[in-house]
């Protein structure tokens, strides 16, 4: 029996399994056509498999299956149903990249924070997580004071400890941790403000 | 690079390829280019003046037919282990081979222990059918780890513990032909604990021989 994908039912030259044995044969129209079509059962999947993936973690994994897809196409063969090939292959991705995930995490340790002092640490942006304009941020940044500039650029941009910040400016830690709080504050105001 | 750029550039690189075979083929591929090469071993060392023994007797026909038996099934299942989406269970296939094959030998293994246990026979003596029953298991190891990597690694460690399992039967059927015949320590070890080490460390070798990076790096460099 021959196995139609969920979005093309009907249509032969649309069948999965058909547009995978044309890709086998070198038919590059046909590949691309059936890579867009899995692509969101393959999302669909990987959501179920880990909903708590951000956007981008779950286009990294699409796109380590993809590649995985193409790596081992000569393995599937046109006799057999098309989908349990395809979600075994993903199945098995997506607990590559949770094996790989905690190898990783195994590896690595944890960044000491900038600031022992939760007070003294900055919120994430609370909208999106990103800065929005990076234009913005920088005009922003240029109207500090001279102190709360240097303390953004070492700790913030450069990422540098307080310990590496206090001995490259010649400040104390306390003074950088006021400097760096006051200009998160005025750089949050400012920022929302032009929004 | 975002998903259609990737698709994009998976699909320029689509050029036609050779679908593998069935994985009940793709064995008796293997195991016919195994024993051709074995059967090449066998006449050096029948040129090298080297006994080789061919016996007639029931038990010793009826083990080496399970342990072909077993090479074969073993090899069935690691090939159908890289094909995505067919049943792992296939991977139970070789035990029941595996199982008349131990019991072959079973009054043998029991006849030695007695005897070893009550210093009746050495732990020496029979090394020198060690080389040739390797060199024996080498070639077929080889190549089903070869054509394993065609595949889909998707359980690298029973596949190559398969793999392993298949081409150390074939090694024993090695040892058999060149064996002398007569039951020592050494055939014991070899036989039951030489199987169960390598195909204990095909399974820890997996995922080094069968690995994703592998292929992946292989798509990369054709991208």
């Amino acid at each position: 029996m021959r196995e139609l994908g969920p979005m093309n039912e009907g249509s032969d030259k649309d069948d999965l399994s058909y547009l995978m044995r044309l890709a086998q044969d070198g038919d590059r129209d046909a590949y691309a056509r059936l890579l867009r079509q899995i692509t969101p059962l393959l999302r669909g999947a990987i959501r179920r498999a880990r909903p708590f993936l951000q956007p981008h973690d779950v286009d990294d994994l699409l796109q380590m299956i993809l590649m995985a897809i193409h790596a081992v196409r000569a393995t599937y063969d046109p006799g057999r149903p098309f989908l349990p090939w395809l979600m075994a292959i993903a199945r098995n991705q997506i607990a590559e990249g949770g094996r790989r995930y905690a190898r990783r995490a195994g590896r690595e340790e944890p960044l000491p924070e900038t600031f022992s002092e939760a007070g003294a640490n900055i919120e994430a942006d609370v909208n999106n997580g990103s800065y929005g304009d990076p234009e913005a941020l920088k005009h922003a940044i240029a109207t500090l004071p001279p102190a709360q500039q240097q303390a953004i650029d070492m700790l913030k941009m450069k990422e540098m400890t307080l310990k590496e910040a206090a001995a490259a400016s010649g400040m104390s830690i306390a003074a950088l941790k006021t400097a760096t709080h006051r200009a998160m504050r005025a750089l949050r105001k400012a920022l929302l403000s032009e929004a | 690079m975002d998903t259609d750029e990737l698709i994009r550039a998976i699909a320029a690189d689509a050029a036609p390829i050779r679908r593998l075979p069935h994985p009940m083929t793709r064995a008796v591929i293997w195991l016919a280019l195994s024993a051709t090469y074995v059967a090449a071993v066998v006449a050096v060392y029948r040129v090298l003046g080297s006994p080789v023994i061919l016996s007639g007797d029931g038990r010793f026909l009826v083990e080496q037919l399970a342990t072909v038996a077993t090479a074969l099934t073993a090899a069935i299942a690691a090939f159908c282990c890289i094909v995505p989406g067919r049943s792992r269970l296939i991977a139970l296939a070789p035990l029941l081979p595996l199982a008349v094959w131990l019991a072959s030998m079973g009054e043998a293994c029991a006849a030695t222990l007695r005897l070893f246990f009550s210093g009746g026979i050495a732990a020496d003596g029979a090394w020198d059918c060690v080389p040739p029953s390797a060199l024996i298991g080498l070639g077929p190891a080889i190549l089903i780890l070869l054509m394993l990597r065609r595949g889909a690694p998707l359980y690298p460690r029973s596949t190559v513990a398969l793999g392993a399992l298949a081409a150390a039967a074939l090694g024993n059927l090695g040892l058999r032909l060149f064996h002398a015949g007569d039951v020592t320590v050494v055939m014991l070890i070899w036989q039951l604990a030489a199987v169960a080490g390598l195909t204990a460390l095909g399974g820890l070798m997996g995922p080094r021989l069968l690995a994703w990076q592998r292929l992946r790096l292989r798509v990369e460099g054709r991208g």
